[in-house]
């Protein structure tokens, strides 16, 4: 049973009244009773002396009929049973019973015998009679002695009215004291507490309401405090809608905001029948901002833009950061695509204006996706994911554009989800497969080592290119253990060639910048211990997409790799930043040049300095190069011209299975290093590895 | 002799018969004084005096003299009293006169219980096993007053005596009223009790006792109960006129009402005579007067 405050309070304040009345009643009644019997013993005592004074005269003169005046005199007295006198040796000369004592009178009622002496006998063994005896001397010789029974029947029968009158006091005070106290609880304590309780209910609905302080107690404190807390609740509580609602950094409406937005506005669009648009922004290469430039100065571009892209628009429309660097913009009552598309337009353009940012001139772009309400969806989840579907494919199409949502961007997504879920099951299902392409001194024949390439052969696809899920891995993740798998099938293949006597070279592994974050040293350090592989077999591939990354990690992992006797190679070399710097801060042994420069060798003149100035440059740093995509023989002379160390491509072997490169290593070693080339030029040769 | 002696002589003569005529007068004014009426205390002062008030107010009116009632503390100084012959009336016990007859005329007597005789008693329990006087030889024996007590000791030490039991043979206990000593007897303080022949029947004794454990162990002859007597000096015309006043008291109402008021239930007459048996039992018990 749950009792109310107001209950508990009455039951405990009854409680103790009761416990209290009820003590002192008890308290009163014990004094009174032990005070009654006092008096009692007294008047008995006073009776008795009195008597045992004035009778010897009559026992001397044998003068029974005072003597019996005397106890008869005695036994009238209140609360007296009897009187007797009796002689020395306890005959009594002397009785007188009170024949309206209840006890006897039950007695004589019943027809027991009437005899004064049995009476006394019967009557003394009642417990609420008090015997007393005094002697009856004369010149000290003992005349006899006075008997007087004394009840306390009447003194119980007064105390049993007392005690019903006590307790019909008390009950009435108890009672009137419980409703004083609660009444004055209840005006002082639970009103109080009841409009706080109320007050409370009000601001846990939202409804900020001041109770009003009456008085200076500990309730009026606490209604002060209640005021003072529902107060900073209240400001909490805005605070908090802002934090919930607002981005922090760009004063714009936030992610959940947006969707509140949007729902609001397909409510209202279902209602309208109008259209609205959903433009979703993503900065391109704002992550090289922040690396470059540093998050603060990040931070007021993202400020910037957002204010930019509000001056832009309509008050009618809404501008939200994401999070990150994306936004979204609602622009509702769209009339045309047209009108959306210029809306995008001024966004693309508002964005790509340089800003001065920290001292330096900043230019970023931003790719935009757009979807329409209810052509693409008429949820908001559905526009979001189309928007940013649109977005994506803005991106990928070409950076600092806007696409608006097509069925078609739908599919392209479902296959690449698709993917991602073949590609969950590839390693289990044994689709993914290494092939090795030989790697060779530009010089001459000689074998020098393979790069290992990794190749998905989908049940229903067919051969399914790096390019195509090697980005779609490194996005999902999925690379961590794509790329631990290649790094542990390539180290047992060569463990295998090595033991068949095949001595094949180094292999070049790639690894993702993904996987180079997950202490990829120290998983290398533990392959290499496994399959017992000499450092120098092994060429670790990195682009400089690593290198972006924060660099202090790099330096420890290239670091390690470097003291473990792993050879580093940079590949792709001059596709991406090709920033001198990395050269200088991190310490690898091979450059790569890509394939599309050698493709255009020897007749394109770009691609002729380009790769002169990557040679001159790899040769002035100490780095030996390795041209990757070497088809013809005019490449190969060229390369060769221009002292390139090593080659790599179609011109020399293609990528082949395992087990065709264990044959192609069996067959060189059987003809020679020369066997596999058709042109050799003799350059100059700057040793071994 | 000269005529101055003779005048003389004559005036002496003169003064002589002065006072003779005033001796002569002396006795009449002498009589005209209260008459002293003591009565024996029965009761206590008060009591007597409450009952007997009524009594000399009567026999004032009646005898032409103011009667006064006179109490007396106790027995000692009321027979002081009757030695000294104090009393021109007189009420006591039969004993008492007997001794006083010498100065005292007895004149009437009580009439009480309505009866003008009474009889001694000697009363034992039922369960005592006592069936004759002669067994109270060697026993204790209660009396009621004291040994100057006619029916409650003389009478039954008289019967004892009869009965061969000398005093020397009891042991003799005296309560203060004989109705005690029957008490004392049901109490099982004595072993007889001396009484009047009517103790067993009077309303004291039955709120008190049991009277039916008790039994008369012996009743004596019908004696004339308590006496009223006059100083043997009173004029004969007065002494008649107090006995007739005392005897016609049962005759009226207001009489009545005095004898009520006095506990008695008439008053009669009575001679020295009738007190003859009661002497001859002093004489028996008490020795000779």
């Amino acid at each position: 049973m749950r009792l109310g405050l107001s209950a508990k309070f009455t039951i405990t304040v009854l409680v103790i009244l009761l416990c209290t009345m009820a003590a002192n009643t008890l308290y009163f009644l014990g004094t009174s009773t032990r005070f009654h019997e006092q008096q009692l013993l007294e008047r008995g005592r006073a009776l008795g002396r009195l008597v045992s004074l004035i009778s010897p005269e009559a026992i001397l003169g044998f003068d029974f009929l005072l003597l019996n005046d005397y106890t008869r005199e005695v036994s009238s007295q209140p609360d007296v049973v009897y009187g007797v006198i009796v002689t020395p040796q306890g005959v009594p000369i002397s009785s007188h019973v009170d024949t309206t004592d209840a006890f006897i009178k039950k007695r004589l009622r019943d027809g027991k015998s009437a005899d004064v002496t049995q009476l006394i006998q019967k009557r003394e063994g009642a417990e609420d009679l008090i015997r007393l005896e005094f002697p009856i001397t004369h010149n000290d010789v003992l005349l006899g002695r006075f008997l007087v029974g004394i009840s306390r029947d009447s003194l119980q029968s007064q105390l049993r009215r007392q005690v019903l009158i006590q307790a019909l006091v008390m009950s009435a005070i108890v009672l009137f004291l419980s409703a004083a106290i609660y009444g004055a609880f209840r005006y002082n304590v639970l009103f109080p507490i009841r409009r706080l309780i109320a007050a409370s209910g009000e601001v846990g609905r939202g409804r900020y309401t001041a109770v009003e302080v009456k008085s200076a107690d500990e309730l009026g404190q606490l209604a002060r405090a209640f005021n003072a807390m529902a107060e900073e609740v209240k400001e909490e509580q805005a605070k908090l809608h802002r934090q919930a609602n607002f981005d922090s950094l760009t004063g714009l409406p936030n992610r959940m905001m947006a969707f509140d937005r949007i729902n609001l506005e397909i409510h209202r669009a279902r209602r309208s029948g109008q259209r609205f648009a959903v433009l979703f922004i993503d900065l391109d290469n704002f992550k090289s901002v922040n690396d470059t430039l540093g998050h603060a100065v990040g931070d007021e571009l993202l400020t910037a833009i957002g204010a930019r892209l509000q001056e832009s628009l309509r008050e009618a429309d809404t501008v939200a950061r994401l999070g990150g660097d994306e936004f979204l913009i609602l622009v509702p009552d769209v009339v045309s695509e047209v009108e959306v598309e210029k809306i995008a337009e001024r966004m693309l353009q508002s964005v790509s204006e340089p800003r001065e940012l920290n001292g330096r001139k900043v230019v970023i772009h931003c790719s935009v996706g757009i979807a329409i309400y209810p052509d693409n969806g008429d949820s908001v989840e559905t526009l979001m994911a189309n928007a940013d579907n649109a977005m994506y494919q803005a991106k990928a199409a070409q950076e600092g554009s806007a696409i608006f949502f097509t069925e078609e961007m739908n599919i392209r997504l479902r296959e690449r989800m698709q993917m991602e879920q073949d590609l969950n099951l590839a390693i289990d299902l044994g689709q993914l497969a290494l092939h090795f392409q030989p790697i060779v001194d530009t010089s001459g024949p000689r074998h020098r080592g393979a790069e290992a390439l990794l190749r998905w052969y989908h049940p229903d696809k067919g051969l399914i290119s790096p390019a195509e899920f090697i980005p779609l891995a490194e996005a999902t993740g999925q690379i961590v253990g794509i790329g631990d798998w290649v790094l542990e099938q390539a180290c047992r293949s060569w463990r295998a060639w090595q033991d068949s006597g095949l001595n094949p070279g180094f292999l070049a592994i790639n690894v993702s910048r993904v996987q180079f974050r997950k202490r990829f040293s120290k998983r290398l350090a533990e392959l290499m211990a496994n399959y017992r592989i000499p450092p120098h077999a092994l060429e670790i591939e990195i682009t400089e997409s690593v290198l972006l990354d924060d660099h202090q990690q790099v330096i420890e992992e290239l670091n390690s790799l470097r003291a473990a006797g792993v050879k580093l190679a940079l590949d792709d070399f001059g596709t991406g930043y090709s920033s001198l710097s990395y050269l200088k801060r991190f310490k690898f042994d091979v450059l790569k040049i890509d394939r599309s420069f050698v493709a255009g060798l020897p007749g394109n003149p770009d691609d002729v300095s380009l790769v002169k100035a990557i040679l001159a440059m790899a040769n002035g740093l100490d780095l030996r190069v390795l041209a990757e995509g070497v088809e013809t023989h005019a490449q190969l002379d060229f390369l060769a011209a221009q002292d390139c160390d090593f080659v790599q491509g179609y011109l020399i072997a293609k990528p082949m299975s395992e087990d065709a490169y264990g044959g192609y290593l069996k067959n060189r070693l059987a003809n020679g290093d020369a066997a596999s080339f058709t042109v050799i030029h003799q350059k100059r040769t700057r040793g071994s590895i | 002799m000269t005529t101055r002696a003779f005048a003389g002589i004559k005036s002496n003569l003169m003064r002589l018969a002065c006072a003779l005529v005033m001796a002569a007068l002396a006795p009449r004014v002498l009589a005209q004084e209260p008459l002293v009426l003591g009565v024996f205390p029965r009761y206590n002062a008060s009591e007597t005096t409450t009952r007997y008030t009524p009594l000399a107010e009567h026999l004032s009116a009646h005898v032409g003299r103011q009667v006064v009632l006179q109490t007396s503390r106790d027995f000692v100084s009321f027979w002081r009293g009757v030695e000294e012959r104090r009393y021109d009336i007189v009420q006591y016990n039969q004993y008492h006169y007997i001794r006083s007859a010498k100065n005292y005329q007895v004149i009437a007597h009580n009439k009480e219980f309505g009866k003008s005789t009474m009889a001694g008693a000697v009363y034992v329990r039922k369960d005592s096993g006592i069936n004759n006087l002669a067994q109270l030889r060697g026993r204790t024996v209660l009396f009621g007053g004291g040994e100057d007590a006619m029916i409650s000791y003389i009478v039954p030490v008289y019967m004892m005596l009869q009965a061969g039991v000398k005093k020397d043979q009891f042991t003799s206990q005296f309560a203060v009223t004989p109705i005690n000593s029957v008490i004392g007897v049901f109490r099982k303080q004595a072993d007889a009790a001396g009484s009047a022949d009517n103790a067993l029947g009077q309303p004291l004794i039955k709120n008190a006792i049991n009277t039916d454990e008790l039994t008369a162990l012996a009743v004596s002859e019908q004696l004339l109960q308590l006496p009223w007597a006059v100083k043997r000096t009173m004029p004969a015309q007065l002494r008649e006129a107090i006995r007739s006043s005392l005897v016609d008291l049962e005759n009226s109402e207001a009489g009545k009402s005095v004898l009520k008021t006095a506990l008695l239930t008439g008053i009669g007459k009575a001679d020295d005579k009738d007190y003859d048996a009661h002497r001859k039992m002093v004489r028996a018990v008490m020795g000779p007067l």
